[in-house]
């Protein structure tokens, strides 16, 4: 008897310990896997390249763009505005300091392989509601936005105020990656996480 | 049988020697229990004998805090863990006709299987039992999938349900075994039957 009361002792100690740990709690999927699979397949969730250019020159607020390239990717070149979050750190740390904020629109772009809509699925499987992705990538972005031309005589009002988006968005893009590095360091490290300081306040 | 590593691939026959000798180790281990007598199981429900509610317990109280410290110390990555899916109306339904079928048979398929190997007839019996609920269910399966669909809730955990820390639950988990296991005790005494399993 006396070791069964030991045994138990050692448990219930071993486990006070645990409550003390700072142990963070690993959440798990709770969307319906048929509706998330219609969800994310539905166009409602991506934006295309123009119309994030337009969210960029507009400095839209309530839109944050989330670089998941390497590092050293984004640092070469990258959307004006975006933070960058590796594929690999955003979906082994908790999401909630990056995508916490309803009220902000977190559209995911990469190079343009799998890993934003992976990161789509991820990100609204954990309940994330106000995940998007932009379609194509990096390079459709660049190449719709920096590649655009326009050739004929006239233009339609609607062709004009796209050119004039994508013209805009594509002198701020020239403007970001050209900067000095020092310059370039200092403007990155003031963006980052300006997703999560926007939570605060009176809550 | 998982992964022990993600780093790199084990082989195939390598996962299936490991799988075997655990199911060895748990098999012997089982069998010197005692659970291949169908008195401990069916012991449980009339309350002469917890030795089925204290083992498991047991266990699952040690691999609680054993993975919680493996994962504190970075040695488990508990996100890769497999979590079951929880049907809520699937759940309740199948703890029923399973539970009936363990009074009833006086195995789990664990012990059931056990039993049968040291040449238990009710075992064999009841492990046949178990195959044919298991090819009557896939049969069938059209006609139950409504139900056994029904209340689908995800993988979900009960400390992320309740708002507790993984820490905090494994406290409030030992601290209630502990108790079941003193009132288990109690109820051994109190529904105490003479010890017949080596006369059987």
């Amino acid at each position: 008897m006396k070791i069964r009361k030991e045994l138990s002792v050692l448990l219930l100690l071993l486990s006070l310990v645990l409550a003390l740990l700072p142990i963070s709690a690993n959440r798990s999927f709770t969307t319906n896997p048929d509706k998330l699979l219609s969800d994310v397949l539905s166009k409602d969730l991506s934006f295309t390249a123009d119309q994030v250019a337009e969210f960029v020159v507009r400095e839209d607020s309530t839109v944050q763009l989330i670089d998941l390239r390497p590092s050293e990717e984004f640092r070469k070149q990258s959307i004006p505005g975006a933070v960058s979050i590796p594929y690999a750190e955003f979906i082994n740390k908790d999401p909630e300091i990056w995508l916490g904020n309803k009220n902000i629109r977190n559209i995911f772009y990469a190079t343009g392989g799998m890993e934003a809509d992976f990161a789509l699925v991820y990100a609204r499987g954990l309940g994330y509601d106000n995940s998007y992705v932009m379609e194509g990538g990096i390079g459709e972005w660049i190449s719709t936005v920096i590649g655009t031309k326009f050739t004929g005589e006239r233009i339609t009002a609607r062709e004009n105020a796209l050119f004039e988006t994508r013209k805009r968005a594509g002198e701020m893009f020239a403007e970001l990656n050209s900067l000095p590095d020092s310059l370039k360091t200092k403007y990155l490290e003031s963006r980052k996480f300006s997703a999560k300081k926007l939570d605060g306040g009176c809550e | 049988m998982a992964p022990l590593t993600s780093y790199f691939a084990f082989p195939e026959w390598l996962n299936m020697l490991t799988a075997l000798l655990i199911g060895t180790g748990f098999g012997f281990a089982l069998e010197q229990g005692g659970f291949s007598s169908s008195r401990k199981l069916a012991g449980m429900f009339y309350g002469y004998d917890a030795t089925v509610l204290k083992v498991f317990f047991t266990a699952a109280i040690v691999a609680l805090i054993g993975s919680q410290f493996l994962g504190y110390l970075g040695l488990l990555n508990l996100n890769q863990v497999y979590v079951n899916e929880f049907y809520v109306t699937a759940s309740i339904v199948g703890g029923v006709i399973m539970g009936a079928g363990f009074i009833m048979g006086g195995f789990c398929p664990g012990t059931g299987l056990c039993a049968m190997s040291i040449g238990k007839i009710d075992a064999m019996v009841f492990v046949a039992g178990g195959f044919t609920g298991a090819f009557i269910f896939t049969e069938t399966y059209p006609l139950v999938e409504g139900l056994a669909n029904a209340r689908y809730r995800g993988p979900v955990k009960i400390n992320e349900t309740l708002g507790l820390s993984p820490g905090l639950f494994t406290l409030l988990m030992v601290a209630a075994a502990v108790a079941m296991f003193w009132i288990a005790e109690l109820a051994e005494k109190k529904f105490a039957r003479p010890e017949i399993t080596n006369d059987l």
